[in-house]
């Protein structure tokens, strides 16, 4: 299968030579197209830091990030935005979904940045947004709606676009148990169907039990990786609790 | 404790409200070198009218300080609403709400009490720069020297810290009425930015319209004839600009629903799904404050332009009616005492005595038919002059000689009626006097003194022979032709108001006995008259100047302190909606949008905001200063006309787009920076 993302050895530093923090320390990882990657850990582990550096929001302080054949920690300045918008998806844990605009508008916004042609951002919206369930309510306000359609309408605008990579951000943090397990089945099927490429941040086991991957960070560095195969959403559930004991195991250890 | 952390906090805000604070500023120095020149003697010495002048910039300033009252509360407003969450962590924290009312009193006294001083600081040396124009104005000699007017400070003090803290008061109240609740989740609260009944709204956008051109057009039905205006029709002319421009703001956004977010097409094309939305979610609660501004907007546009206008009328009035120093008209043939009144008094350059004959009417006349100078010649009589007497006044002017065959003759008219017989001269090519078939042979429409001097806007050339023979019929005591005896002078230096008075004191009078009939009975009464008139170019201007100086200084003092109100309102709402919708900015920099391309949207965001409430005035006040101006064309040239409007707006456009910049500049920091 083809590589869609690889990170090499990347490092990201803050603070001064008195007192240096190290968020990252040396992670790589690849992840293949259609993959359903997730990052667990502690607060504080860096998995933020890590999905900042590859959504080019932030900057390494050393190694490389390829998506697909480009290195984006080389991209200037002034491309980063075009890069962005045309190769990332994003959904964020506070959904960021404009009151002003009503729910279809929320997802043709990033057409209309991507200036493309008007009626074909129109007849891309209404197919998404069947593909979402939410087809219903395209007419509503942000303010009218339930958190769980909300955040639906938020994976519609990370994927209307067809990027290469979603970036996930806590996705479930704002929602109750319900609205969570739907949108996770919404993003499980978004990775079946249309093979996206997701990569989740996420510190809730069940959120974690959907993806197919799942790295997980400690201190700056990958602690630990499990892969889903063949077992089902419960079998995994159950082993990613056990390396979050061990995970927490160590800490009292420290 | 809590006084320093509040202090910290509102010093970390003050960059909002820099915009604000300049405006303060500005307002207490045009008031306070205002007051200034309201209590100074100097200027009140200079003539008579500017006594005037003193009280009218007094009750101007009531007005102004209303209009500041309004930008205060606004502002506090927004500053309230801004730290709304941190008032209420202080409540929650257990601090007294009279305490946090205190301090919010505090931190707005020490912002006026600083303002108030710097302002009067800038007011001083505003004062010495106003003086020394009306000071030159006037011709007088003027040193600059520091004054200071205490009671131009007392004033100035009252006016402001009046309004000042009757402003504070109230939103004090405000503070002690909150809940806790409402302050921590304010910035929450979602605004119904639905439209209710848009197909209604739109139904009232062309109702606005309608009333807007009902406006224009009973105002342009009104000043078409100065004689049968109506003070009750422009009063209802100005009541539905009003409510026409408050109606216009308030349907506006469903016309631009209607217009740009209806149809995908429009909708999704470039920024505009962002911007009109970002626009009409607003508009509900701006269509107020745009409506207020667009109407102030329109009144500084008209009011200036009305201003500009009256004063070139003044202008031209003195160019076209008084080409020459002295002006003396008689009915008696000896006018020596003028003479030697004149010579001894002023510093003689020229002086010609002439003949003026009034003649009954050739239809010349009828040029002026159907247009504003209609119904203006003399009963019946056409004024004549010879032609060389014609020439020796205009070598005296500087001005090239004519010559003329016996069978000619020359229209000589007012600059503003040139046009008018050059049309009737074309269509009828002859005229005749007493019997007399003339050709015209040009109109000359230099300015030679005919506001009642040498004719009311037009004399008649004529050759010499013929000027003769009427002059000879005259003698034989031909009743129809009258006579005026004529003398002018100029003088090296203008005449003063004391050398006029001196020469109309010459002017003998004839006592005439008059009858009435009053109830049915006949009651006899005696009437002095005055056996001729004279005129002083030096006391026209005098008189003018005065007028001059209190017109456009008051006019420029109103209109700049209403306009930097108006835009400063609308910057701070700009500003502080940058703070309190960020995340919009940021979401969209986010989902890929680059920050070149973010400071797009803001441009253009602002250019709507800024642009609308300008727009309908400049359209509205174009054609209505037009149709006023209807009335100063007897002296003032549609070019003027026009120079004018293009002063007034040039001169509100620059102010406006400082405002602009300042606050693009602010804005894009504000989403930007972290």
């Amino acid at each position: 299968m083809k590589k869609i993302l690889r990170v090499e050895q990347i490092q990201k530093y803050y603070g001064n030579k008195e007192n240096l923090t190290k968020a990252i320390d040396g992670i790589s990882f690849e992840v293949e197209e259609g993959e359903f990657i997730g990052i667990m850990g502690a607060s504080g582990s860096g998995k933020t830091t890590l999905l900042n550096c590859i959504s080019t929001i932030d900057h390494v302080s050393s190694g490389h990030i390829f998506l697909e054949d480009r290195d984006i920690t080389e991209i200037k300045e002034e491309e980063i935005a075009k890069f962005r918008r045309e190769n990332l998806g994003f959904i964020f844990q506070d959904f960021n979904l404009l009151d002003t605009l009503t729910i279809e508008e929320n997802i043709a916004l990033i057409l209309t940045i991507n200036r493309m042609p008007e009626e074909e951002i129109e007849k891309k919206t209404k197919e998404i947004a069947r593909k979402l369930g939410i087809s219903d309510i395209l007419n509503k306000y942000p303010y009218q709606v339930s958190g769980g359609q909300k955040q639906r309408c938020a994976c519609g605008r990370a994927i209307v676009h067809s990027p290469k990579l979603i970036l996930a951000d806590e996705p479930t943090g704002s929602l109750d148990s319900k609205s969570a397990r739907q949108l996770l089945e919404i993003m499980e099927q978004m990775n079946r169907v249309m093979q996206t490429t997701i990569l989740m941040v996420t510190h809730d086991p069940l959120s974690a039990s959907y993806c197919s991957k799942i790295l997980f960070l400690k201190d700056g560095k990958i602690f630990n990786k499990i892969e889903k195969g063949d077992s089902t959403n419960l079998e995994f559930y159950n082993e990613i609790l056990d390396v979050l004991a061990l995970l927490g195991g160590d800490i009292r250890g420290c | 404790m809590l006084a320093k952390l509040s202090f910290r906090n509102a010093k970390r805000q003050a960059k909002d409200y820099t915009i604000y604070f300049i405006t303060i500023v500005l307002a207490v120095a045009l008031m306070f070198s205002f007051h200034s020149i309201a209590v100074s003697e100097d200027i009140e010495n200079l003539s008579q009218m500017m006594n005037y002048f003193s009280k009218t910039i007094l009750v101007i300033s009531m007005i102004i300080m209303v209009v500041m009252a309004w930008l205060i509360n606004y502002t506090m407003k927004f500053m309230l609403e801004k730290r709304s969450k941190e008032f209420g962590t202080y409540q929650i924290l257990g601090i007294e709400k009279k305490d946090i009312s205190n301090i919010f009193t505090l931190e707005n006294l020490i912002i006026g009490v600083f303002a108030f001083f710097v302002g009067i600081a800038g007011g001083t040396l505003l004062y010495q720069v106003f003086t020394s124009i009306i000071m030159k104005i006037f011709g007088q000699p003027y040193e600059i020297a520091i004054e200071f007017k205490i009671e131009a400070v007392g004033i100035t003090a009252m006016y402001f810290f009046g309004i000042f803290l009757l402003v504070l008061w109230n939103n004090r109240r405000k503070i002690k009425k909150t809940k806790v609740y409402d302050l921590l989740y304010a910035d929450k609260q979602n605004e119904n930015n639905k439209i209710k009944n848009p197909k209604g709204n739109l139904f009232l956008f062309v109702i606005s319209l309608v009333l807007l051109v009902c406006a224009y057009g009973i105002n342009a039905k009104e000043f078409q004839d100065p004689n049968t205006m109506s003070g009750r029709n422009i009063m209802l002319a100005v009541l539905l600009l009003i409510v026409g421009i408050y109606l216009f703001y308030f349907s506006l956004s469903s016309f631009i629903v209607k217009r740009y977010l209806e149809k995908p097409k429009r909708k999704y094309r470039k920024d505009n799904l962002f911007l009109y939305r970002n626009l009409t979610s607003k508009i509900n609660t701006m269509s107020l404050t745009m409506g207020t501004i667009a109407m102030l907007f329109t009144f500084i546009f008209i009011g200036g332009n009305v201003a500009l206008l009256l004063n070139q009328l003044l202008n031209n009035e003195i160019d076209m009616g008084y080409p020459f120093e002295v002006m003396v008209s008689s009915e008696e043939e000896d006018l020596s005492k003028y003479q030697t009144y004149i010579e001894e008094n002023s510093d003689v350059t020229d002086i010609y005595q002439y003949k003026l004959y009034q003649v009954p009417e050739t239809g010349v006349y009828h040029a002026l038919d159907g247009t504003s100078f209609e119904g203006r010649y003399e009963e019946g009589m056409d004024s004549v002059i010879g032609l060389s007497d014609y020439n020796r006044l205009r070598e005296i002017l500087g001005l090239e000689k004519v010559s003329l065959q016996s069978n000619e003759a020359i229209i000589q008219c007012m600059k503003t009626t040139e046009t008018y017989f050059e049309a009737y001269r074309k269509q009828n090519q002859r005229m005749e006097i007493r019997g007399e078939t003339l050709t015209i042979k040009e109109v000359k429409g230099d300015n030679f003194g005919q506001i009642y001097f040498n004719g009311y806007t037009y004399c008649l050339v004529v050759s010499d022979d013929l000027f003769n023979q009427i002059a000879e019929k005259n003698e034989q005591g031909d009743s129809e032709i009258g006579l005026q005896y004529k003398m002018i002078a100029q003088t090296k230096e203008t005449t003063s108001e004391d050398f006029y008075n001196g020469l109309f004191d010459l002017i003998p009078t004839r006592i005439v006995k008059k009858t009435v009939e009053v109830n049915g009975e006949r009651e006899e009464y005696e009437m002095e008259i005055y056996l001729g008139d004279v005129s002083t170019r030096g006391k026209r201007e005098s008189e003018t100047k005065s007028f001059f100086t209190i017109i456009s200084f008051l006019a420029f003092y109103i209109a700049l302190i209403c306009m930097m109100a108006a835009t400063t309102l609308l910057a701070i709402q700009q500003l502080s909606d940058s703070e309190k919708y960020k995340y919009r900015y940021q979401t969209l920099k986010k989902i890929g949008m680059d920050e070149l391309a973010t400071n797009q949207i803001i441009l253009k965001q602002l250019l709507i905001y800024f642009g609308l409430p300008i727009l309908l005035p400049l359209f509205l006040s174009i054609p209505i200063t037009l149709s006023v101006a209807n009335i100063f064309q007897i002296a003032v040239t549609l070019l003027e006309i026009w120079k004018i409007i293009g002063m007034t707006t040039g001169f509100v456009l620059l102010v406006y787009m400082i405002y602009f910049i300042a606050t693009d500049i602010q804005f894009e920091r504000n989403v930007n920076g972290e």
